[in-house]
C-alpha cells in the first residue's frame, strides 16, 4: 500500500480472503440451492436443456414421415384428423456448461476489494446452484493482465473446488473486457451460459465483449457488480482539491471536488450504466446491477428467475 | 486617532511572523491530496467540461490568501486599541438655540430655508460629540421650547430635530440665552451655540454682541444662517360689514415688500375658504400698498387674506418669502337687527307689512297711540320709530331715538322737529332727490294724495321730495335722525305702490348705517388686552373666559372688570366663551395676525460670519464622531469574526473522512 491517501476506502476495511466462503454463506448457498430447486419444479428433469431435438421425452416439434422412421413417433391423431403422416419430435437432453467469468481487475479490488468480494460471491453461489443441478460448472478470473482458468467441473462435492480457485484467483490488472471475452470465446469448446460478473469500467469495451460472445453462441448473462459510492460520490466525503489517481494506473488530474463535479460524475456513471444496460436489453442479454449493499439471497433469487440460470 | 494598546513597533514581529505562517500554509496547501478512483475514463469525460474554470480557481486562492493577510491586519489593529481623538478630548456640555422666528423661513431659489440650514448645523454638531460630551437643544420663538433636554440620546435630539417648526413673530433671543446659560451653570466645559439669521428687532441686537464680551460666562458662537431677504407681508388686514347690507364686506389689506427686488403677488379674500375678492400687487422694494376692497359677498363671519404667486411669473414664488406673514386674518360679528317700534292705530297695514318684509334686518314692536310715549319701554331700546297716528297727536316729547313720522303737522301744535310752512291740497310729488339714498330705486309717479303739507327747512335738512318746489318730505340729520312725510299715506295711493315699501326699506338702511360693526385683529406676541363690550359680549359679573386657538388647544383666562389680557403665539381664528356671569355661554371670535413689521423683516443684523469675531464665530461643522461608544477593538474583533466565518465558508469547507 502506497503512502497516498486513500479516500475510496481504507486499510481498517480490507476483506480478509480467509473469510470469503465462511460458514455462513455456506450455508446460505445450501438454502439458495432448496429454492433453486423449487423453482425447477415442475419441469421434467433438472438438467439443463438445449433446443436441440433428439430423443428425449418432451415433445418439440412434428416432421414428416420418411421411410425408415419408427412408427411408433407417429402422430396418429393428426393422421385421423388431417390425413396427414406426421412423426413427433423429442427434445434431447443436451448437458451445456455453465461458465462463470469474473474480472478480477484492479478497479474491482479497489476500495477494499468489496466489489470483487461479492463478484465472487455470487459466482460461488452460482456455481453451487449449477453443480447441484448436475452442470459443468467451470471458472474464469479475469483482467488485462490475468487469466486463470478451473475447467468445467461436475458434481455437488466439487464445490470446494470452486471455492478454493476463486480464493486463490490473482487480482490486478485492468479491465480489458474485449480481449478477455475473445479469449473465453476461443477457448470455449461449447458455448453455453456464459455469466460475466465485471464492475464493466470499461469505456471503450464494456458491450463489446459480450457481444462477442453472443456472436459465438453463448447465452450470456451480464451481472454489473458497483459500489454505491463509487458510482454516487457525492455520497462520499470527498470535498476540496485533490489529485485523481486511476487504480490500474495511468495519469494523475488535478481538480476540486465540489459538489457541482460530483453530481456531474454520478450523472455520468448513471447514463453508462443504462447504455449497458439498454444494449444488453437490446440483444436479449439479461443484465443485473448488483449493488454491494443489496440483499445478497434477493440478488440471487433475481438471477435465477430472469437470468435463465435455471431451467 | 490615537492607539491605546500595542504599539507599532511591537506588533511588527509577531505580525510579521503570522503572515508569513499563513504564506506558508497557504503554500503547503498548494499539495493536493491524492484518491484513487476505479473509473478514471469517466472521471476524465465530466472533468473535461470544467476546463474553463482553472482559472478562477487559481485566482481563488490568492484571494484567500490576502484575506487572510487582511484579517492578521485587523487583529494587529485591535491590539493597538485604537480610540479616535473625540474620545481623549475633555468633555464639552453644549447648549444648541434655533432661532425659529418667522424671519428663519427665507430661502434662497431653491435652496433650504434658513431654519434648514440651521437645523442641518445642528445635526452636524450633534454628531461630533463624544462619548462624555452632552447636548441641550433649545428652540428660540416667540417663547422658547426645550427641544431636547441635557442628556437625551442622539435619537431624542434628531427627533426633536425633525419636528422643529417656524413660529410666528419675533424670536426670543434674550430668553433663550438665559436659560441656555442657566442650563450649563456647573457643567463641564460649557458652550453655547446660537444658530440664527440674526433678522432681528435692533433690541436684541445687545444679546448678540454679548457673545463677543470677554466673560466667559457669556460666551457663545453664533452660526449663521443666509438668504436673501426676500419677503412680501401682510402687516395689517381688517374688516367691516356693511350695517344695510349684511352679505356684503368691505376689507382693507396692507402689504409691505421687504424684499430688494420688485415683488408681484395676488392678494386674495377668502370667507371660510370661498374666494370673495382678489387684487393683483405689484410692489417695488420697501413699498407697502394698502388696498380696501368694497361690496365682497361675504354672508360668513371669518374673513382671509392669502398672498397668492402669481402663474405667470416664476419669480413670484420666492418673492412671498415665509409664509407665516402670507396669510391674515378677520372677524366680522353678525349685525343684530334693529329694534324698530311702529307707533299706529293699525289702520294702516301697508306700512306694518313693508316693515315685516324686513324681517331679517328688524325687530318689529308695534303698539298703539297710548302706548307711543317717550317712556314707553319699547321706544326707549328703539333705533328707530315710525309715527303713523292719522288725526292722533304726536306725543310730546318725541323720543331721543331716528324717527320717521308720517303727516306730522296734522294737528296744532305738533313736536315735529321740522315746522310746519304750509297745507297743500292735492300735492303732487313733482321733484325728488333720486341720488339720496332714502329714495334709492324709489320713483314717485302719478302719486295721488288727497291733501300735504310742507315743511320749513332749517339749514342742513335734506329735501327729498317736493311739490313744485315746497319740500313735503324732509330729512334731519344729527345724532338722531328724523325723516317727515307731509301727507298720510292713507290718504293717498302711495301704499299701493311699489315705491311704498321701498321707501320703508330705504329708511331703515339708511338710519342702519350709524352702526359699523368693526372688530380689530390683534397680533402674536405681546400680551394684550381684550375688553369683552369690544367682542359684543356682557361683561357684568363675567370673571373667566375659554378661549380656544385654531388648532384645538384650550386654556382659560380671568376676566376683572369685563378685559382680560390675551397672548396668542397662533395666527388664525380664536373663539372666546364666557364661561359665568351675564354672557355665560356666549361665543365671540378674535382674529389673530402674524402681522409684525419688524418679525416680517428679513434683513439681518449681522449679514455674514466676517463680521463676527473669530471666537465666537461657529466656524465649520466639525467631523462626526465614527463611534460614540465602547471600544473600538471589540468592533474589530467582531469584524475579523465575521469574515473569518464568510470566507470559511465560501473556500474552506471540506469534510474529509
Amino acid at each position: 500500500m502506497s503512502n497516498r491517501s486513500r479516500i475510496f476506502g481504507s486499510k481498517r476495511d480490507r476483506v480478509v480472503d480467509d473469510e470469503l466462503f465462511d460458514e455462513a454463506f455456506m450455508r446460505q448457498l445450501e438454502l439458495l440451492q432448496v429454492i433453486a430447486r423449487r423453482l425447477m419444479r415442475g419441469r421434467q428433469r433438472a438438467e439443463r436443456k438445449t433446443r436441440k431435438v433428439g430423443s428425449g421425452l418432451e415433445f418439440a416439434d412434428h416432421r414428416e414421415y420418411s421411410p425408415g422412421d419408427d412408427i411408433r413417433n407417429v402422430d396418429w391423431n393428426v393422421l385421423v384428423r388431417l390425413n396427414q403422416i406426421l412423426v413427433r419430435q423429442y427434445e434431447e437432453d443436451e448437458d451445456l456448461p455453465l461458465r462463470l467469468v469474473v474480472d478480477v481487475s484492479q478497479s474491482m479490488a479497489a476500495r477494499g476489494g468489496h466489489k470483487l468480494r461479492l463478484a465472487k460471491r455470487i459466482a460461488a453461489a452460482l456455481a453451487y446452484v449449477g453443480l447441484a443441478g448436475l452442470d459443468r460448472v467451470g471458472i474464469i478470473a479475469m483482467s488485462g493482465d490475468n487469466y486463470t482458468t478451473l475447467p468445467a467441473l461436475r458434481g455437488k462435492g466439487r464445490i470446494f473446488r470452486v471455492l478454493d480457485f476463486l480464493r486463490q484467483a490473482p487480482t490486478g490488472g485492468d479491465t480489458d473486457l474485449r480481449s478477455t471475452c475473445r479469449r473465453v470465446a476461443a477457448e470455449s469448446r461449447a458455448p453455453g451460459v456464459t455469466v460475466l460478473l465485471s464492475d464493466f469500467y470499461d469505456l471503450k469495451g464494456a458491450f463489446d465483449g459480450l457481444n462477442l460472445l453472443r456472436f459465438r453462441k453463448h447465452e450470456c448473462i451480464c451481472i454489473q457488480v458497483l459500489d454505491p459510492i463509487e458510482a454516487d460520490p457525492t455520497r462520499s466525503a470527498v470535498r476540496g482539491d485533490v489529485s485523481l489517481v486511476d487504480v490500474e494506473g495511468g495519469a494523475s488530474r488535478d481538480l476540486t471536488m465540489s459538489p457541482e463535479v460530483l453530481e456531474r460524475f454520478a450523472e455520468a456513471h448513471e447514463a453508462f450504466c443504462k447504455r449497458l444496460e439498454s444494449k444488453c436489453r437490446a440483444r436479449g442479454i439479461p443484465y443485473f446491477r448488483a449493488y454491494l449493499d443489496d440483499d445478497f439471497e434477493d440478488l440471487l433469487l433475481r438471477v435465477f428467475r430472469r437470468g435463465g440460470v435455471l431451467r | 486617532m490615537s492607539f491605546a494598546g500595542l504599539t507599532l513597533a511591537q506588533l511588527l514581529l509577531p505580525l510579521g511572523a503570522a503572515a508569513g505562517g499563513v504564506t506558508v500554509l497557504y503554500l503547503l496547501k498548494m499539495r493536493r491530496r491524492q484518491v484513487e478512483v476505479p473509473f478514471a475514463a469517466l472521471w476524465a469525460q465530466v472533468l473535461r467540461q470544467s476546463e474553463t474554470r482553472k482559472l478562477w480557481r487559481r485566482l481563488r486562492r490568492i484571494l484567500s490568501w490576502l484575506m487572510q493577510l487582511v484579517l492578521l491586519g485587523l487583529i494587529a489593529l485591535a491590539l493597538s486599541d485604537p480610540r479616535p481623538e473625540s474620545w481623549l478630548r475633555d468633555a464639552r456640555t453644549v447648549a444648541v438655540v434655533i432661532d425659529t422666528s418667522a424671519s428663519m423661513g427665507g430661502r434662497d431659489r431653491d435652496g433650504p430655508t434658513r431654519l434648514e440650514q440651521a437645523v442641518t448645523r445642528a445635526r452636524g454638531e450633534l454628531e461630533a460629540l463624544g462619548p462624555n460630551d452632552r447636548a441641550l437643544l433649545l428652540f428660540a420663538g416667540a417663547e422658547v421650547v426645550v427641544g431636547a433636554p441635557l442628556g437625551a440620546g442622539p435619537a431624542a435630539m434628531n427627533a426633536a430635530l425633525d419636528k422643529v417648526t417656524l413660529s410666528p413673530g419675533e424670536a426670543d433671543i434674550r430668553a433663550a440665552m438665559s436659560l441656555a446659560r442657566n442650563a450649563l451653570a456647573g457643567r463641564a466645559g460649557p458652550e453655547v451655540l446660537l444658530l440664527t439669521d440674526a433678522a432681528l428687532p435692533e433690541s436684541q441686537r445687545k444679546y448678540l454682541d454679548a457673545c463677543r464680551g470677554d466673560d466667559p460666562k457669556q460666551a457663545c458662537r453664533i452660526g449663521l444662517s443666509t438668504s436673501e431677504p426676500a419677503n412680501l407681508a401682510i402687516t395689517a388686514f381688517a374688516a367691516r360689514r356693511y350695517p344695510g347690507d349684511r352679505e356684503k364686506v368691505e376689507v382693507l389689506a396692507q402689504v409691505h415688500n421687504l424684499g430688494l427686488r420688485p415683488a408681484r403677488a395676488l392678494l386674495r379674500i377668502e370667507a371660510d375658504g370661498i374666494e370673495i375678492g382678489r387684487v393683483e400687487l405689484e410692489l417695488q422694494p420697501g413699498a407697502s400698498e394698502r388696498k380696501v376692497i368694497s361690496r365682497l359677498d361675504a354672508a360668513r363671519d371669518r374673513l382671509e387674506a392669502r398672498l397668492i404667486p402669481l402663474s405667470d411669473d416664476p419669480d413670484s414664488r420666492y418673492s412671498l418669502g415665509p409664509g407665516l406673514d402670507d396669510e391674515a386674518f378677520a372677524v366680522v360679528p353678525p349685525v343684530d337687527p334693529l329694534d324698530v317700534v311702529l307707533v299706529s292705530d293699525g289702520s294702516n297695514l301697508f306700512l306694518e307689512g313693508a316693515l315685516l318684509t324686513l324681517d331679517d334686518y328688524v325687530r318689529l314692536d308695534a303698539i298703539g297711540p297710548e302706548a307711543g310715549g317717550a317712556d314707553a319701554e319699547e321706544i326707549k331700546n328703539a333705533d328707530i320709530v315710525f309715527y303713523d297716528l292719522g288725526t292722533k297727536m304726536l306725543p310730546n316729547p318725541l323720543p331721543e331715538t331716528n324717527l320717521v313720522i308720517f303727516d306730522p303737522h296734522r294737528n296744532p301744535d305738533s313736536p315735529a322737529p321740522i315746522a310746519l310752512d304750509k297745507e297743500l291740497k292735492r300735492p303732487r310729488l313733482t321733484e325728488q332727490d333720486r341720488k339720496h339714498p332714502i329714495l334709492r330705486g324709489v320713483v314717485f309717479k302719478d302719486i295721488n294724495m288727497f291733501r300735504g303739507t310742507s315743511f320749513k327747512l332749517e339749514p342742513g335738512d335734506v329735501p327729498l321730495v317736493s311739490h313744485l318746489g315746497d319740500p313735503i318730505v324732509a330729512l334731519r340729520e344729527g345724532r338722531h335722525s328724523v325723516l317727515q312725510i307731509g301727507f298720510d299715506p292713507r290718504q293717498s295711493d302711495l301704499p299701493m305702490r311699489v315705491a311704498f315699501p321701498l321707501l320703508v326699506a330705504n329708511t331703515v338702511d339708511y338710519f342702519a348705517r350709524t352702526s359699523a360693526g368693526f372688530v380689530a385683529a390683534l397680533s402674536v406676541g405681546a400680551s394684550r388686552e381684550v375688553a369683552l363690550a369690544d367682542l359684543g359680549m356682557a361683561s357684568r359679573d363675567c370673571t373667566v373666559v375659554r378661549v380656544t386657538d385654531p388648532i384645538g388647544h384650550i386654556h382659560a383666562l380671568a376676566v376683572q372688570q369685563g378685559r382680560f389680557r390675551m397672548r396668542a403665539t397662533l395666527p388664525g381664528i380664536h373663539q372666546i366663551e364666557a364661561l359665568d356671569g351675564e354672557a355665560a355661554g356666549s361665543v365671540a371670535e378674535i382674529a389673530i395676525n402674524a402681522a409684525d413689521l419688524q418679525a416680517s423683516n428679513l434683513v439681518p443684523l449681522i449679514e455674514s460670519v466676517d463680521e463676527l469675531d473669530e471666537v465666537q464665530r461657529a466656524g465649520p461643522v466639525p467631523p462626526p464622531v465614527p463611534i460614540d461608544q465602547g471600544p473600538l477593538w471589540t468592533l474589530i474583533i467582531l469584524i475579523v469574526a465575521v469574515l473569518s466565518a464568510a470566507e470559511w465558508a465560501s473556500y474552506q469547507r471540506r469534510r474529509s473522512v
